[in-house]
């Protein structure tokens, strides 16, 4: 299992949640709420399927926050 | 393998995980504004796995992976040496944006609005036609002949006489 967490300063909400939806065909992904952060846990069969969600995710998450203008 | 130092770097500034294949670049919030954080980092989407972080409060980290795999140590010191010279870019010209935003919003706007509809003939009569708040100290609405023709010997002399009373 591989854990993301994306600070709410940085990312939108809504960014989180939308790359979470595009990515749950390719793994199982929970997420979260603690604190400053939304956490992402990505379990796949395989470690490197688990580490290319994550970081697709992460580039996904990052593209819609700045999409929707949060900062 | 954890966290290393960076050569040519501050170690309180660029950190690398060779196992990753990332680095790690902290910077001060006061200095680079989010917006710069932003715009710097985005530039390595297309190459770079990118996560954004807020490490402690007044600070904003910034961390790359290579897509391509675990580069050498000189690639990811190449990595971090383009994201700092990206963030400074960008932070200048979010500055230059802030200083000119007045400027830039009072030209959009009379451009507009002398675009939007032609004027009325009560926008004509109550036009100033007079050449009286019409101000131009460098003679730029003069024409040529009018602004190098040769000085009368009367007009020279004034001209010398202003000259040497100024300081």
């Amino acid at each position: 299992m591989i854990e993301r967490r994306f600070h709410k300063e940085l990312y939108a909400p809504a960014a989180v949640q939308g790359a979470v939806d595009a990515f749950a065909r390719f793994a199982q992904i929970e997420l979260s709420d603690e604190g400053d952060y939304r956490v992402v846990r990505v379990s796949a069969r395989r470690p490197e399927r688990e580490r290319k969600v994550a970081q697709e995710l992460g580039n996904f998450a990052f593209g819609l926050s700045r999409k929707e203008g949060l900062a | 393998m954890g966290t290393q130092t960076l050569e040519g770097f501050p170690s309180d500034i660029v950190v690398t995980d060779p196992a990753e294949g990332s680095v790690t670049v902290t910077v001060d919030a006061a200095v680079y504004p989010l917006e710069a954080v932003y715009g710097a980092a985005y530039i390595f989407i297309d190459r770079c796995y990118v996560l954004l972080d807020r490490p402690k409060a007044g600070a904003y980290a910034v961390t790359l992976t290579e897509k391509s795999g675990a580069g050498d140590a000189a690639s990811r010191r190449a990595m971090a040496g383009e994201l700092i010279n990206e963030l400074l870019t960008q932070a200048w010209r979010q500055k230059i944006i802030e200083e000119n935003r007045v400027v830039i919003e009072t030209v959009t706007a009379q451009a507009l609005a002398g675009s939007m509809a032609e004027p009325s003939l009560d926008d004509l009569a109550s036009f100033d036609f007079s050449e009286d708040s019409f101000d131009d100290p460098l003679g730029i609405a003069m024409s040529w002949e009018e602004k190098y023709r040769k000085k009368t010997p009367t007009e020279a002399s004034g001209a010398e006489a202003s000259t040497e009373a100024k300081p």
